[in-house]
């Protein structure tokens, strides 16, 4: 579409590492697991994780089906991946309910080859016909919608037997989540081939892929063939997820789906998108909506809901446009280590609300397996003035917490000051080998940093830290 | 897109065209007479047709004159036609296939309408291949009102009552709120953008206009205010939306669904029914949407009117005034509209606010078309009028095409649907119908160039 995100893409040279548009999901994703957590703590149970994996997979599949052709360029969002996710499910009940499909091998290998012919047909029609993408999704989207109410008028029908246990979500090892790491670890194999290569320089620049003699034909054939696997697989989480079949519930994964991209860092003019940022978008949204859900609005949660989805894709698409500027002052952002590095903060609050509030007997009753039958039955809802200073709820630590926060104190304190240490030390190092006062100027404020210290925590007192020593 | 070179005719053939609309206004006004319609409606009859022959007589004749018949070595007859026809042919063959295999499969399916049906179809396929390559510039238009003319008269001929003035005006009343709801999503599109907020606009507009109603707030002022929030929201969408041009979709989409949230919270804050709004509608806001409307006298609605004037002001403004002008300059080229000085934020926010307002204006004639608020009342418009301009031929890459294609667009997934209707489909079988239709309508005048040609 607009020429201005790729050429924002190629402008600086940087590592391989570096890969900023992640930063937004990150970010988000620790935000929200935080507030979710600290709301809810149920969540990180086995129950918790369980459910969320049954509600999340097929939306993070059907975003994967999405990427899988964004990345194709040419503006291809593909808006009929909710409605092919539907068709696949309501026929799949049909057909299972007419003693046609029984064995699990059999629907699998159906869903994954009814999503791959319809992307098949999409891409042969881009591709000899020559009209726009976002119109042949637009064609699919309304003639497949009609279609499932047509296969399947009102929600109905049972999954196969086998497939009926998989939604209920009572642990996290459950075949979805087998479905959903297959999924990824094959994306991230399919990364390594030079096909993936060259599926991004067709999204990116399709003139020069076509010049520099990619054939671009077989490429975007074959990007299609493999979102229309994922959509396959999406389809049939999302039926181990009803375990049923509903006509218009699929269609909704449209706009969820390409949020979540959106979400997830990807770029909608092509050329742009990862299995990791994709992931992270689709959870980010389930999250979202898990949080609000805790909230309990009642009679207009699902306006809330929408507020926060709209209010939330816009800012983070909004956070995109400083990324340049990150991008040009942070040259080596690494995503995994900026992801490990807020784990940690992340895993200090899963343990702090899931430890604390059961010492203080504020334990919240557990969740049920679905995340609707939590908000609706077992959380009571709060008061308006608590939804501001919940989460930042301020503890009442008994005297041995408080002689235990005491002792802890020196402890924080020094690593506190290693890590300042180790910044400047970095710094001087770094900038070593250059005629400038910068080393010098990092030297000084070290010392005065740690003589602040040896001053502030020892008064008046002889033995000095070794660190200090150290840094001498 | 350039200003067409005006057609010139000899004296003869303006001479025998302004004849032949004569003799076919007197036919019309004849059996106006003898049927018994009202004086006022016939003279508006009368002068339209005339207008309208007069127009397309010089205009479609005027294509043809400048046209040297070209004859240039090649191969065969035969396989110069199979060439140039291809596509035309295929389809002609697919066409008499389907009604083979419907005729042998359906009983009664063989009968003189059908037949003459076929007919048509067939002739709409010949028509578009072969007159329609005449047309220089203009053909999508071309094509949009053969489709148009020919779906029209198998639903007259099909289908009871199909042309009675009942449905024509119903017909209409349903068009002119999908046109007028498309005004936006044209005028964005021409810069190559995309606006899906309308839906959500439209809906938040029809409920929080009946809210302001029930509030108590005079309803003249609450329509004023309703279409200053849509302008609001419509330059909110723009200024956000313009760093992200490429993503123009996502981000109205966010906005929208911030905005039909937010509405609805605000609305029913202090209420049992979620979502819902109930409270008394204005007559006069009644009477410009109904069906049973009277405009000035004349027995029809007047949104239908509303509609006709914004056509008419929006065609003429976009090619004879210098905005319109620099609308399709910034479409086309965005550095060499920089260049002469066109600033491209205040055209991109101009066309986004102006899309809010028309959105707006939608939502307020609906509730005035059914008498209650729902926000789900523009969910259809999210993608129709996406639809409609690309029907009707305007790129969504931007700088070509106009709102008059959208007109034909509108009208023609309108008499489509109705007649869909007509023959008693489902809504979902309706729905099916639609989608596959759009990729043909766009396939006969919207493809994009092989890459090859591109380079």
């Amino acid at each position: 579409m607009s020429e201005a995100t790729t050429v924002s893409d190629a402008a600086p040279s940087q590592g391989g590492r570096s890969y900023p548009f992640l930063l937004v999901p990150i970010s988000l994703f620790f935000l929200l697991l935080g507030l979710a957590v600290l709301r809810s703590p149920s969540l990180i149970t086995s129950a918790g994780i369980g459910s969320a994996v049954i509600v999340a997979t097929p939306l993070i599949l059907a975003t994967y089906a999405l990427m899988a052709v964004v990345i194709a360029g040419r503006g291809t969002v593909d808006l009929s991946v909710g409605p092919l996710i539907g068709f696949v499910n309501v026929t799949l009940i049909q057909l299972h309910g007419a003693g046609v499909l029984e064995s699990p091998l059999a629907v699998f290998a159906y869903a994954i080859a009814v999503g791959a012919a319809y992307q098949l047909l999409f891409a042969l029609i881009v591709i000899y016909v020559r009209v726009q993408p976002i119109i042949v999704s637009l064609s699919g989207y309304l003639a497949l919608s009609g279609l499932n109410l047509v296969i399947l008028p009102r929600p109905g029908g049972v999954a196969p037997q086998w497939m009926a246990d998989w939604g209920l979500g009572t642990s996290i090892f459950s075949p979805v989540l087998l479905i959903l790491v297959l999924a990824s670890l094959g994306w991230m194999l399919f990364t390594q081939t030079a096909f993936f290569t060259h599926l991004r320089l067709m999204g990116s620049d399709e003139r020069a892929a076509y010049t520099s003699g990619v054939p671009i034909f077989v490429v975007r054939i074959g990007a299609h063939l493999i979102s229309g696997c994922f959509a396959g697989l999406a389809a049939i989480a999302f039926t181990a997820l009803i375990s049923s079949g509903d006509p218009s519930q699929g269609t909704t994964y449209t706009l969820i789906a390409v949020t979540a991209l959106v979400l997830g860092g990807a770029s909608l003019a092509g050329g742009r998108g990862g299995v990791f940022g994709s992931f992270l978008g689709a959870i980010n949204l389930y999250l979202i909506t898990f949080v609000l859900a805790t909230f309990n609005f009642g009679a207009v949660q699902s306006f809330v809901t929408n507020l926060a989805y709209g209010t939330i894709l816009v800012v983070s698409l909004l956070l995109t446009l400083i990324i340049p500027f990150i991008q040009r002052h942070l040259r080596n952002f690494s995503p995994l280590l900026y992801f490990v590095a807020l784990s940690v903060v992340a895993l200090s609050v899963i343990l702090h609300a899931t430890f604390d509030y059961q010492s203080q007997g504020q334990v919240q009753p557990e969740t049920g397996a679905d995340q609707t039958v939590a908000s609706s039955q077992m959380l009571t809802p709060i008061d308006r003035e608590q939804i501001y200073v919940a989460p930042l709820e301020v503890a009442a630590p008994n005297q041995q917490e408080s002689a235990m926060r005491a002792a802890a104190a020196p402890v924080i304190l020094f690593i506190l000051l290693m890590v300042v240490m180790a910044v400047f030390l970095r710094v001087a190092f770094s900038q070593s080998d250059r005629r400038s006062l910068a080393p010098v100027v990092a030297v000084v404020i070290l010392a005065l940093v740690v003589l602040g210290a040896y001053m502030m925590r020892h008064p008046g007192s002889q033995n000095a830290p070794p660190v200090s020593v150290e840094a001498e | 897109m350039m200003l067409p070179p005006t057609p010139s005719l000899s004296l003869s053939a303006n001479i025998i065209g302004l004849v032949v609309g004569i003799i076919l206004t007197v036919i019309g006004v004849v059996f106006g007479f003898a049927q018994g319609t009202s004086v006022q409606f016939i003279i508006l009859s009368a002068i339209a047709t005339l207008a309208a022959f007069v127009w397309g007589w010089r205009y479609v004749l005027g294509q043809f004159v400048s046209q040297a018949p070209q004859t240039d070595e090649g191969p065969s007859e035969i396989r110069r036609v199979w060439l140039q026809f291809r596509p035309a042919l295929i389809g002609l063959v697919a066409i008499l296939l389907v009604f083979l295999v419907l005729s042998l499969a359906i009983e009664n399916f063989f009968n003189i309408w059908n037949v003459i049906s076929l007919l048509i179809l067939l002739s709409i396929v010949v028509l578009t291949r072969t007159l329609g390559r005449q047309f220089q510039e203009n053909r999508s238009a071309f094509i949009g009102v053969m489709v148009l003319s020919g779906l029209f008269s198998i639903g007259a001929m099909n289908i009871e009552g199909f042309a009675s003035t009942m449905n024509i005006k119903s017909m209409l009343l349903f068009a002119a709120f999908l046109g007028i709801a498309s005004v936006g999503q044209t005028l964005v599109a021409l810069l190559g953008g995309l606006d899906l907020s309308i839906p959500f606009i439209i809906g938040a507009a029809n409920v929080g206009l009946l809210y302001l109603i029930s509030l108590g707030v005079p309803p003249w002022l609450a329509v004023i205010l309703v279409l200053t929030i849509g302008v609001a929201l419509g330059v909110i969408n723009g200024l956000l939306s313009y760093r992200l041009q490429g993503q123009a979709l996502i981000v109205t989409l966010g906005t929208g669904f911030a905005i039909s949230g937010g509405v609805q919270i605000l609305t029913s804050i202090g209420t049992a029914y979620g979502g819902n709004v109930f409270g008394t509608v204005p007559g006069w806001l009644s009477n410009l949407a109904a069906m049973n409307g009277v405009t000035f006298g004349m027995p029809f609605p007047p949104v239908i009117a509303i509609w006709g004037l914004i056509i008419l002001i929006l065609t003429i403004g976009m090619r004879y005034t210098v905005y319109g002008r620099y609308l399709y300059a910034l479409g086309v080229n965005r550095t060499s509209a920089k260049r002469v000085m066109i600033s491209e934020l205040k055209y991109w926010v101009t066309m986004y606010a102006i899309s809010g307002f028309f959105a707006a204006l939608t939502g307020s004639l609906l509730l005035g078309w059914s008498g209650g608020g729902f926000i789900g009342v523009g969910d259809q418009y999210l993608f129709l009028t996406l639809a409609a301009v690309v029907v009707g031929g305007t790129s969504l890459l931007g700088g070509q095409g106009g709102y008059g294609f959208t007109v034909i667009g509108v009208l023609v997934l309108q008499v489509l649907s109705s007649f869909l209707i007509g023959i008693g489909l489902e809504f979902e079988w309706q729905q099916f119908i639609f989608g596959l239709l759009i990729l043909p309508m766009v396939a006969l005048y919207a493809r994009s160039p092989h890459i090859r040609t591109q380079i």
